[in-house]
């Protein structure tokens, strides 16, 4: 790196092999623009919530393959970084009406979760850090609290079904899981239902169109005076 | 430039302002805020409005030329691309040969989008008579990265009356009643239809709903996922319009919707972002769930919002001669990530002050109720930065004040921040930075578009045959949104169009298409005399540097 | 004493009958059974399969859990690990056979490199082998209901007896289990089939061959007057159990009795609650209840 480099603080990163210079402290995905790249894949909600930009990078020296979202993802000096914006995972189709919170349903769907050999490397290529690896376990004994627990923040960029050596896709088999628990075992909001019936019954109708047809002032008043809840 | 020492994810400056944070703040959890700073009453809220929100800067604003909104004041930058040339020459596109022939087309697969889809298909449309299209991958949308909630009055101490006047209230009374009405009415079944999903809502041992309260809200009314609410459900809404085989075409968006013979609308010319082809989709009824604006990054203000997020369905109904609402409007959200720079924008959710995080400035003292409507909270943070100078300043001149998220265990219990902000802990966590222990650095950033496409109860617009739901509609929250009503309008109105769509698709005829309408709009330009090479829709914005672009060849 | 015990997937679904009660008498004779925590799988559907040292990563990874249980003082100075399902009793073992080879061993823990590395010092029990451990006097003490009268078989299957590296018994004509079963007071049956392979995993895609096996695992017990036979692994249990419905389509003569886990008899003979015998929970396809009221049993 030239002298005006270093002054200005520029980072060497490696898109896919070629080298670029680029400022000390912009995420890769900025970095990747700032270079001249304009995304079309890849990119997506630029705040860590939707996987497209589920980047793979090594530092130069290191021999490790780490994971990051290009968009939260600082660079740094030597990265050699590619991405991966696209999983060809298959998906079976379901009903959730028609299933139950069983083991057995999680193994009709996705057969291939019993070949999980407890290698943790789907753990080590998840950029949200999650223990992917105790997930696929717990769905294998038919735990679904913890399968939902354990992977309630997958944003499924892919990483770890593209890194499984089983070709177990992780993210799916947990969606189904997540499902399940939330629809058949997690408890139901009785008060939900009473308010829908009251709602149908006509409870609120008067007084909705009371509202409607307030004038200005009288609303204003009415929402100056509202109570807040404590 | 020297190397900047971090402590701890902050610089020495900043951390000096933290100490001083620290310092009032077992005072300030002793006083809890609805002690410590009331509320304002109305005409104090229009005084700081008028002088410190964005919006009321007349100087960037300008009066549209051309349409049926001509006269109203926009934002210099919506007007920008109202007031611009279509990508397309009708010249060139050939209507004989239709790609996608198809019920109902559905632009964007947000939580309307998707919402949209499953209705029509519930209330008797085939799944292969759905067509969704996306501008970049399916779900890619804002709604994905909703972190708060979802409102919905369901519980006993709360009412749909309640829920409707803290929305006027919000919405500075504009708001179409009608609207709201409904919304406030439908939205308990939504909650119970997203429970038939299996979406995994917070909920107490008994199956009640965890809601919050957060600005601007009267009862605690906001559903959440812990803070993943959006993506959450739109998992479950994503993998439902899967299962039932609804087909979707990705990086595949609407650059022109098509009318036909009868003035109604007839689908949209689509354009595949990878191979440049266009595509020709014939549709009986047209949805437009296209979402925001965020990255027009109106008055240069950063976004919360996703990449494809620059409003394409404004101009493509706006062409067709729908009538817009409150554009004069912009909604910037409190809380955005000032610091650092990594992540400067991004949401930090409201969710935070409602559980007990207030803002406070560099001295560590609290100038506002953190329970405001966004709009009062943004101008009162806006003026503490920059009439009363009480604000941080970062070594790249971004000015903010800090949100005091180490309170939220304080005042709730340890692990409370691990449990029910998992994206915000690991948000900061990437950056060095431990949000149980430090506060967080903030300012307001873009975020709503408040107002949007005039739609009816059944979400027809004044066109024939184009329906709208979502952020590009207006009139559900009149001139400034309530957190967590965004996901709910989602739901209530793209359901409402799904259904009504698929009615008006069975009664459908099939008329000749067209594309007149973009020649009268060319014709309107040219009248009002604007000479520009401006294009829209825009589809993404340009971050590529001077540099390059100066030194770019299109050659290929 | 507090024991690490690992469970596998069958414990906690299929073989639930098992586990609740197995923990519960074992808890009577003073033995606190600590499941592992962050337990996986024990791999015995790779490991058994494939000799090469991925496969045995995951039971690898189980032993080492018990190295941290000591570690974080979950149990103290306690390196024996105890199962209740055979197949996983002997995937483990097995494993701690495999890294005698101590260039594997080296290999595994290289490669598992976000875990502390395996030292080799776990041992791996059955339950059988913990309750001979504790002598039977003790089981005897405990013994409120003798099941007087009640003919059981014994059954062991495979992977609890061979090979003789990783059996608990003498592999030919093994006697831990009738011992237990006397001790119980049951009437215990001869059973000439007793070590004969149930038909594992072909119950998956060759019901048939298995329903073939069932019949003549069966018959000879029967034929001795056996009324239950006594079982040790969920396989084998769903294999004599179940499959009696393929057996008997292949055979008519063959009359249906019930398969009970000896964990299950054990807790019937000491006189604990009903609900501990897990005959409730549908887990059973021949239901001992008919039986067992009859001998007063239930």
């Amino acid at each position: 790196m030239s002298k005006s480099d270093v002054e200005e603080r520029k980072v060497r990163v490696y898109v896919m092999g070629r080298e670029y210079k680029v400022p000390f402290g912009l995420t890769i995905m900025k970095a990747m623009e700032y270079a001249g790249y304009r995304f079309i894949r890849g990119a997506g909600c630029r705040g860590g919530f939707c996987g497209a930009c589920a980047t793979v990078y090594r530092i130069e020296g290191d021999y490790k393959l780490r994971v990051a979202l290009a968009c939260q993802k600082t660079v740094e000096d030597g990265m050699y970084l590619t991405q991966l914006p696209f999983t060809p995972a298959n998906k079976p189709v379901y009903d959730v009406e028609k299933l139950s919170p069983s083991v057995n349903v999680l193994l009709e769907y996705y057969p291939e979760i019993a070949k999980c050999v407890s290698c943790n490397t789907c753990t080590k290529a998840c950029p949200q850090d999650l223990e992917v690896m105790d997930y696929v376990q717990a769905a294998l004994r038919g735990d679904f609290e913890e399968v939902a627990r354990l992977s309630f923040d997958c944003i499924t960029c892919g990483l770890c079904a593209m890194r499984c050596p089983t070709e177990i896709v992780p993210y799916s088999a947990a969606l189904l899981a997540r499902r399940l628990y939330g629809k058949y075992v997690m408890p139901r909001a009785k008060h939900v239902d009473e308010r829908i019936k009251e709602i149908e019954e006509g409870k609120f109708d008067g007084e909705i169109k009371n509202l409607m047809s307030a004038s200005l002032d009288v609303l204003k008043e009415m929402y100056t005076k509202r109570e807040i809840e404590k | 430039m020297s190397e900047l020492k971090l402590i701890r994810g902050y610089p020495k400056n900043m951390r000096e302002s933290i100490e001083l944070v620290e310092k009032t703040r077992d005072g300030r959890i002793k006083h809890p805020y609805k002690e410590t700073y009331r509320f304002l009453t109305l005409e104090e809220r229009d005084e700081v409005l008028q002088k410190h929100h964005p919006d009321y800067k007349r100087e960037m604003k300008r009066a549209l030329k051309i349409g049926p909104n001509k006269g109203d004041l926009v934002p210099l930058e919506i007007a920008d691309i109202l007031e611009a040339h279509s990508a397309v020459d009708p010249k060139d596109i050939d209507l004989s040969h239709v790609d996608y022939d198809t019920d109902i087309l559905i632009i964007g697969s947000g939580g309307a989008g998707l919402a949209a889809a499953l209705w029509a298909n519930y209330s008797g449309t085939n799944a292969e008579d759905i067509l969704i299209v996306t501008k970049l991958r399916f779900g890619d949308s804002n709604s994905k990265m909703s972190q708060a909630g979802i409102q919905a009055a369901d519980r006993p101490q709360d009412s749909p009356m309640l829920h409707y006047l803290d929305i006027m209230g919000a919405g500075h009374f504009v708001n179409d009643p009608e609207l709201v009405k409904t919304f406030v009415m439908e939205a308990p079944s939504i909650i119970k239809w997203h429970e038939k999903l299996g979406v995994m809502y917070d909920r107490e041992p008994d199956g009640t709903m965890i809601e919050d309260l957060i600005g601007g809200l009267s009862r605690l009314r906001v559903h959440c996922c812990r803070d993943y609410t959006g993506l959450e459900i739109m998992r479950n809404l994503m993998d439902e319009v899967q299962n039932l085989g609804i087909p979707v075409l990705e990086f595949s968006p609407a650059i022109e919707l098509i009318m036909n013979e009868y003035g109604q609308a007839a689908g949209a010319i689509l354009w595949n972002m990878e191979t440049e082809e266009y595509f020709i989709a014939r549709a009986k009824s047209t949805i437009l769930t296209t979402g925001g604006f965020g990255r027009l990054h109106i008055q240069g203000f950063p976004t919360t919002n996703h990449y494809g997020s620059t409003s394409d369905g404004l101009i493509l109904a706006y062409r067709a001669g729908a009538k817009l609402r409150d554009m004069d409007s912009i909604q910037y959200h409190p809380t955005g990530a000032a610091y650092p720079e990594a992540i400067v924008g991004l949401l930090c959710t409201a969710k935070l002050r409602g559980r007990g995080a207030q803002p406070v400035n560099k001295y560590g003292e609290v100038f506002v109720n953190p329970l405001e409507p966004r709009d009062v909270e943004a101008a009162m943070i806006i003026r503490e930065c920059y009439e009363k100078n009480n604000g941080v300043e970062t070594q790249t001149g971004m000015r903010g004040v800090w949100l005091d998220t180490p309170m939220i265990d304080t005042l709730n219990g340890e692990g409370t921040i691990e449990k029910a902000f998992p994206a915000m802990f690991r948000q900061f966590n990437r950056q060095d930075i431990d949000i149980r222990e430090d506060p967080i650095l903030v300012f307001p950033t873009l975020h709503y578009q408040n107002g949007g496409v005039v739609i009816n109860l059944k979400t027809e617009t004044a066109v024939p045959s184009l329906f709208a739901a979502g952020e590009v509609t207006g009139g559900v929250h009149g001139k400034n949104r309530l957190v967590g009503n965004s996901w709910m309008e989602l739901q209530v109105f793209g359901r409402r169009a799904g259904i009504y769509a698929a009615e008006r698709a069975k009664k459908a005829k099939l008329g000749k298409l067209t594309l007149d309408h973009l020649v009268k709009y060319e014709e309107m330009l040219k009248e009002a005399g604007i000479e520009t090479d401006r294009r829209s829709p825009v589809l993404l914005p340009e971050y590529r540097g001077e540099r390059i672009l100066s030194h770019a060849l299109d050659i290929l | 004493m507090r024991i690490p015990y690992f469970p596998g997937c069958a414990m906690k679904t299929t073989a639930k009958n098992c586990e609740i009660s197995g923990m519960a008498v074992a808890s009577k004779l003073d033995i606190e059974m600590v499941e592992l925590p962050r337990w996986n799988c024990c791999g015995v559907f790779p490991s058994l399969v494939n000799d090469d040292l991925m496969r045995h990563v995951a039971p690898i990874r189980n032993l080492i859990r018990v190295q941290e249980m000591n570690k974080s003082g979950i149990v103290e100075n306690e390196y024996r690990l105890v199962t209740l399902c055979s197949m996983c009793y002997h995937t483990l073992k097995e494993a701690n056979l495999f890294i005698k080879d101590k260039e594997k061993l080296t290999k595994i823990n290289t490669f598992m490199d976000r875990e502390e590395e395996y030292g080799g010092g776990v041992k791996v029990l059955s339950f059988l082998e913990l309750l001979k451990e504790g002598g039977y006097e003790k089981i005897a003490k405990e013994v409120k209901k003798p099941l007087k009268g009640l003919k059981v078989a014994p059954y062991y299957g495979c992977l609890l007896l061979r090979p003789r590296e990783i059996g608990v018994d003498d592999p030919e004509n093994p006697t831990i289990l009738e011992k237990l079963l006397e001790v119980l007071g049951a009437d215990v049956v001869d059973n000439p089939c007793k070590t004969q392979c149930c038909g594992s995993y072909h119950t998956i895609d060759r019901k048939s061959i298995v329903g073939e096996l069932a019949y003549n695992n069966l018959i000879y017990p029967i034929r001795n007057g056996a009324e239950v036979i006594a079982t040790c692994c969920p396989l084998c249990t769903f294999n004599l159990d179940s499959r009696q419905k393929e057996a008997k389509e292949l055979h008519r003569d063959l009359k249906e009795i019930p398969i009970i886990y000896y964990t299950q008899l054990m807790a019937i003979a000491f006189g604990l609650e009903e609900k501990i015998f897990g005959l409730d929970l549908n887990l059973h396809y021949i239901d001992p209840k008919p039986l067992l009221k009859a001998k007063n049993l239930y």
